[in-house]
């Protein structure tokens, strides 16, 4: 058996009293104990003791089992009492064990594939969602729009008619029209596409219309909601080890950056099927041209379009005046009648509800 | 008993000593998409409670980046996620034109939230003292904090209806009904803060809008008016000057609201601290608005002047300004300062992490 102490420099509190006592030390290969005078404590096993980090200088022990009890060196511990003792924990258990420069290597390799898994695995997963799931879902965000949706059998007729020409193939459930305030169209999930009713009035001919109807039907074909919203899910649960603030913004970032390509998507099927219906695809580019002067000027939008979630309009545009075969005899989306019936349907349709939106 | 100085609290650490744990724990909490920051704030905490002296001898943290996770993953399962949906729901009623019902339903959230975040300021503190040792011996409290959730909810309720005026009311006694419920080893904490030297700070936040409004009528009288310096003159362009002048205004505005904060947080801290007691230790604040101001502008001029790597710094900064600034005095028994018998809470603060609630 070996002995150190009692002196100022060796220091003891049993956990049931503040006071605190300089005991003598007494230690074998098998463990050790304490002695100062009116108590005692142990004998102990060495593998009971808890190194504590962090103590500037000093060197201080828990005991496993005993909330407060504590062991404390002025310096190092006597060097014979020293060997049987751990080191303490430095980052956390696990990467003490492997180095800290290795564990960062790690973590970081580790982080990668897990944002490049989230970013992409969105897109290999919504085509394995089943239809029945995405329609019930799409169902129920939607509903009727609380009664805010425009129809007459002329305009029912007209979008039917759009559908054929631009989305044959293509599972929608419905297309309708939104008696809301906004130059705008979405796609819902379920198959489910809104054409709100300024975009209508705002447009000035058939064939804009169809150009932007074709983009949505490509978010529909390419199931990109789905892939959207599988998509916000995960980000916020990789994210949430962040705070807030970091957190949030980094979402936004990733997600809106990642949903440009599925616009470049959509507006490359949107091409295509304009192509297919020999409609046009010059309307459509006048018509980003003239949202491009209302978002406030190119230089602007430019500028801002590394977090906006749709190409420039510059691009887009360009994209569907190249596709335009010059010479080719076009013919028109709809007829004039079926144009006007479109246009009118919130007018027309006398038990739709008026567009004082919450929106 | 004195180690060094004539103060009970004294805090000893070096920023060069913190540096090497500040950015090891941001690069850690980078690489691991933030997961590491629960053992990044444990490690910090370790740091400066191993640097803070209480009389003699140092205080210990012994809290685990674990218990924080584990406090963080509970919290999301019970509350993040109802909201979500709760959320998603309101979507699908807005859509659907269950307009009023979807308010009310985000009303009822709102009162949820606010009421957890009572809860979470008690906790947070409750979970702060059973992991903070000193001689061997901890705290913490007995009571969960639900109860004193609505204590926050009504005071707060019946002071912002009174136009605020009671709110140096509700934060004082609200303070003392938090700390009344703590506990340091057999001890409970007295607190007696008192409203009353609170108000004349308070109402100058009142008198601040007075002043804006009157200011404005001289800035505008000043540029369209009779004035001599006439920048702005009907049918013309405005002059360029203009808008520096407004960019001004707008300055002046946030730095006196935050200046007139600061001014009545540093008597708040000195009331509620000063009003405290553990058995026969009185405690005492002495940081005036001066040392708040100097400490603001550090912390600004620290996050400017680095780009921003600053902010690792500012919970070492507050840290070492409360301890400096903490007082006590009267005698302390060690031989009756016996093991606390409350139960010390499982994980970690959770509820009051996902508010945003208290930087260190």
């Amino acid at each position: 058996m070996t002995s150190a102490g009692p002196d100022e420099s060796i220091w003891h509190y049993d956990g049931a009293r503040a006071t605190r006592h300089h005991p003598r030390l007494d230690w074998t290969v098998d463990g050790f104990s304490l002695d100062w005078g009116t108590g005692r404590s142990g004998p102990h096993r060495w593998s009971a003791l808890v190194p504590m980090d962090g103590t500037a200088g000093r060197s201080v022990y828990g005991l496993r089992g005993e909330s407060g009890w504590r062991l404390g060196f002025a310096g190092p511990p006597p060097e014979d009492f020293a060997v049987h003792l751990p080191l303490p924990a430095r980052y956390g258990r696990w990467i003490d064990r492997i180095g800290l420069w290795r564990a960062l290597g790690l973590f970081a390799v580790l982080a990668a594939a897990v944002i490049f898994l989230v970013l992409n695995a969105p897109g290999w997963i919504a085509p394995w969602i089943p239809r029945s799931w995405e329609d019930r879902l799409g169902d129920a965000m939607v509903g009727d729009f609380g009664g805010r949706l425009c129809e007459t059998p002329a305009s029912r007729a007209a979008l039917e008619k759009l559908r054929r020409q631009l989305g044959p193939d293509v599972p929608i459930r419905s297309i309708a029209i939104a008696n809301i305030g906004m130059v705008n169209a979405v796609a819902l999930p379920g198959g489910r596409i809104l054409l709100f009713n300024d975009l209508l009035s705002e447009a000035k001919s058939p064939d804009e219309l169809a150009g932007v109807l074709a983009h949505e039907i490509g978010h529909v074909r390419h199931r990109d909601t789905m892939a959207a919203l599988v998509r916000q899910l995960g980000l916020s649960v990789v994210l949430g080890g962040f705070d807030g603030q970091v957190g949030g913004a980094v979402n936004g970032l990733l997600a809106m950056s990642y949903s440009r390509d599925a616009e470049r998507a959509a507006d490359g099927y949107s091409i295509a099927a304009l192509r297919a219906a020999n409609i046009s695809p010059l309307p459509t580019a006048a018509f980003f041209d003239r949202l491009a002067k209302v978002s406030g000027g190119e230089t602007i939008e430019r500028a801002t379009s590394w977090m906006a979630s749709h190409p420039v309009s510059a691009e887009r545009r360009a994209a569907f005046e190249r596709s335009a075969v010059k010479g080719h005899l076009y013919a028109p989306a709809l007829t004039r009648a079926e144009w006007t019936a479109l246009v009118d349907a919130c007018t027309d349709d006398p038990d739709v509800k008026a567009s004082d939106s919450v929106f | 008993m004195d180690e060094q100085g004539a103060r009970a609290f004294g805090f000893h650490g070096t920023w060069r000593d913190y540096a090497p744990i500040a950015f090891t724990n941001l690069l850690l909490t980078i690489v691991t998409l933030g997961i590491y920051r629960f053992w990044a704030t444990t490690r910090t905490r370790r740091y400066l409670w191993s640097r803070t002296r209480f009389i003699d001898e140092r205080l210990e943290w012994g809290g685990t980046g674990l218990e924080l996770l584990i406090g963080f993953l509970l919290v999301i399962l019970l509350f993040a996620v109802p909201l979500l949906f709760l959320q998603f729901g309101m979507q699908a009623m807005i859509f659907q034109g269950y307009v009023g019902e979807a308010m009310s339903l985000a009303a009822l959230a709102f009162a949820m939230i606010f009421y957890l975040g009572g809860v979470a300021r008690f906790r947070m503190l409750r979970y702060r003292l059973s992991r903070t040792w000193w001689h061997g011996i901890r705290g913490g409290a007995d009571d969960k904090g639900w109860g004193y959730g609505w204590s926050y909810c009504w005071r707060y309720a019946l002071a912002t209806m009174a136009i605020s005026l009671p709110i140096p009311w509700a934060m004082t006694s609200l303070w003392n009904q938090r700390w009344a419920a703590m506990s340091f080893g057999p001890f409970a904490f007295e607190s007696d803060a008192r409203a009353g030297p609170l108000f004349g700070r308070f109402l100058l936040f009142y008198l601040l809008p007075i002043v804006f409004v009157v200011l404005g009528f001289g800035l505008l009288r000043m540029i369209a008016g009779d004035g001599a310096l006439l920048l702005m003159r009907p049918g013309e362009a405005p002059d360029p000057r203009l808008l520096f002048l407004f960019a001004l205004f707008a300055l002046l505005i946030y730095g006196s609201l935050g200046v007139v904060a600061l001014i009545y947080y540093a008597k708040f801290f000195r009331v509620a601290i000063g009003g405290m007691a553990l058995s026969t230790l009185d405690f005492r604040f002495d940081a005036r608005s001066w040392d708040w101001l100097r400490l603001i502008l550090g912390d600004i001029a620290l996050v400017v002047l680095t780009l921003g790597i600053g902010l690792i710094f500012l919970s070492y900064r507050h840290w070492k300004f409360f301890v400096t600034h903490l007082d006590a005095t009267g005698e302390i028994h060690l031989s009756e300062l016996t093991q606390s018998t409350t139960r010390a809470p499982g994980q970690g603060e959770g509820l009051a992490d996902a508010f945003d609630i208290g930087a260190i």
